[in-house]
């Protein structure tokens, strides 16, 4: 026989979802998906921008794969930032002007359940939205690299390489096609943006409108970009002879504003770099910790809220 | 409950929060650094360079992108013969991507492979602004490929390619010292053939850099013995030249061309072989014994005097005084 407790958990669980399924539903509805198309120009676009610059023949090719690359994951980023900015500031206000709000909390629906579902279909849509721009990322990437790798054998088989570095180049050059480290970097685009999606759902419990919501939340993802910096600063405090003030400012920062310059990892992916699995446990991690601390504030502030 | 006490509790939330992942996040840079999985800031001159909305662009994570736009830019400075704009475009490049290994010895490449014999043979400039400038653009090559290693110590390829750069006979009189240039090219190829992770001829170049340094011969006779009976790839003429050569000044040999023959198999290919060596001189390798063996071959081939290869006229030395007049 189920307990009350895990029966009352399920029913949680099932709400969430269902809002979450609605939210994503909604979200699709305004035709977010047409971005893709843009995304496949971009990709297939920067397989062009092979320029004749200094190539020995072992790095033939290889700086249009960091370009695809670099584009792909840029445009990523971009899309991801912008989706879970824009949605979630549009949620809630959306809701209201249809009156969907009214209806949904008239029900027994907990005011919890109602904004973590709503932040789980704006994660659902970036997710979605980032794993097919990762396919079609990888499936260009693949192409290309296989492509390269066949130029540089032809030329190790001609210059009478031996099958040692023929093995060398060939890692290489593999090393800059469709890694895991690739798609660790990828997710962590995905965990960065549901940060910024939850810290957007904060501050749309209390903002006045949808534009204010959209404004700080990208101020506030520029200004994590420097939150390690102010971090440091304080941590350094004492050695270097900062005033009361500074150190009270750079600990605020520190505390309040989330750390962005973590994720930017991903420019040592796009790099070519080996993107250690532990530290990706780390991100996740320190992204569901984000993700759980501001929506339980949004719930804070969201839970005696009057419409 | 009153709103101040709200504010204060999501306050206390927020902050109790940051304290509580402050630590972790301080260790988790700390490690992704040593890592070099995120690097320093931006430099303030760099935000300045690419302007507000591309700095912006960078600071929002995307910094590999705002180079790969930038290396556009520097292509276009280059097709245009604009130097210093695209050293200057390079020198943001690198700050955004330190560990691309292809901004580093692109930049290089420009400057010392474009740049410096672009300056060169710009009649624009007088003879002394000339030899200037080609002498400016090559230190500020070698200078990238410092600044890259300086950035990713571990990276093989730009041990080599400094190596290259400062063996590079057309270049090195731009260096201080010519024999320090050979030898530290010595180093570099040394260093990268260590990784294990290069193509033979990198410790090839090691010895035609070192046996380029008087008073290391010793040295680079072992080197050359070793890569000698290693494997057969590596018996490339040069080094079997060298071989005799380095023999020879240790006196190991007395009868250069004799040893010749019996490296190259015959007298026609000996001769071939040294033939080739011996134009090298301008390119600062050493000659002990070459033209014995050379006068000594074109004996046994009935070559006469007037073709001996012995008189043949060398050009002077790039980048000497002689050859800049």
């Amino acid at each position: 026989m189920t307990s009350p407790a895990v029966k009352s958990t399920d029913s949680h669980v099932l709400r969430i979802l269902v809002i979450a399924r609605h939210a994503f539903t909604q979200l699709v509805r305004m035709k977010v998906f047409y971005f893709l198309a843009v995304f496949a120009v971009i990709a297939i676009a920067s397989n062009f921008f092979d320029l004749p610059q200094h190539e020995v023949p072992e790095s033939i090719g290889v700086s249009v794969l960091r370009s695809i690359k670099s584009w792909s994951l840029g445009t990523m980023t971009l899309f991801s930032v912008v989706l879970s900015v824009v949605a979630t500031a549009l949620l809630l206000p959306k809701d209201v002007e249809d009156r969907t709000l009214y209806t949904i909390l008239a029900k027994p629906v907990p005011r919890f359940d109602y904004l973590a579902g709503k932040l789980l279909g704006v994660l659902l849509l970036i997710f979605v939205s980032l794993a097919l721009m990762d396919g079609l990322m990888t499936l260009v990437l693949q192409i290309r690299t296989s492509v390269v790798l066949q130029q540089q054998l032809a030329m190790g088989q001609q210059l009478g390489w031996g099958a040692a570095e023929i093995a060398r180049l060939k890692s290489e050059t593999l090393a800059q096609g469709p890694t895991w480290s690739l798609q660790a970097g990828v997710l962590a685009v995905f965990i960065r943006s549901s940060i910024i999606a939850s810290l957007a759902l904060l501050i749309s419990t209390f903002s006045t409108s949808t534009l204010f919501t959209t404004i700080i939340s990208f101020l506030v993802y520029f200004i994590g970009h420097f939150q390690a910096d102010a971090r440091d600063a304080f941590l350094q405090s004492e050695t270097g002879g900062q005033g009361i003030g500074a150190r009270i400012f750079t600990l605020l920062t520190s505390l309040v504003l989330p750390d962005f310059s973590l994720f930017n990892v991903i420019d040592s992916v796009i790099e070519g770099q080996i993107f250690p699995l532990v530290m990706l446990e780390k991100l996740m991690a320190l992204g569901l910790f984000y993700a759980v601390l501001y929506t339980v504030c949004s719930w804070f502030i969201f839970a005696k809220k009057e419409f | 409950m009153k709103g101040w006490k709200k504010n204060l509790i999501l306050l206390t939330i927020l902050l109790t929060g940051g304290a509580l992942r402050l630590p972790f996040e301080a260790q988790l840079t700390k490690d992704l650094r040593q890592a070099g999985l995120i690097v320093k800031p931006l430099q303030i001159g760099t935000r300045e360079k690419i302007g507000q909305t591309s700095s912006a662009v960078a600071l929002g994570g995307l910094r590999t992108l705002v180079a790969t736009f930038l290396n556009l830019r520097a292509f276009s400075a280059f097709t245009e013969y604009r130097w210093n704009d695209v050293e200057d475009i390079y020198d943001t490049i690198v700050d955004l991507a330190p560990h691309t290994r292809y901004y580093w010895w692109s930049g290089s490449n420009y400057m010392a492979y474009d740049a410096a014999p672009y300056s060169l043979y710009n009649e624009k400039l007088t003879p002394v602004r000339r030899r200037y400038e080609w002498q400016n653009y090559i230190l500020k090559g070698e200078s990238f490929l410092r600044r890259g290693l300086q950035n990713n110590p571990d990276d093989p390829e730009l041990h080599k390619n400094l190596g290259t750069l400062l063996a590079d006979p057309n270049k090195v009189r731009a260096f201080p010292d010519t024999t320090a240039s050979f030898l530290a090219a010595s180093q570099e190829f040394k260093t990268a053939a260590d990784s294990g992770k290069m193509l033979p001829i990198v410790r090839r170049l090691q010895l035609y850099a070192l046996a380029r340094v008087p008073g290391h011969e010793a040295e680079a006779l072992a080197l050359a013995q070793k890569l000698y009976n290693e494997r057969l790839k590596n018996r490339a003429p040069s080094l079997l030249c060298l071989l005799i050569v380095l023999e020879t000044h240790q006196g190991l040999i007395q009868d250069p061309a004799k040893r010749a023959v019996e490296l190259f198999g015959d007298e026609k290919s000996a001769y071939k072989a040294l033939g080739y060596y011996w134009r090298d001189q301008v390119n600062y390798f050493p000659m002990d014994g070459i033209a014995s063996a050379l006068k000594t071959l074109e004996t046994g081939l009935s070559i006469p005097e007037e073709k001996s290869l012995l008189h043949l006229k060398m050009p002077p030395r790039f980048g000497t005084d002689e050859w800049f007049q």
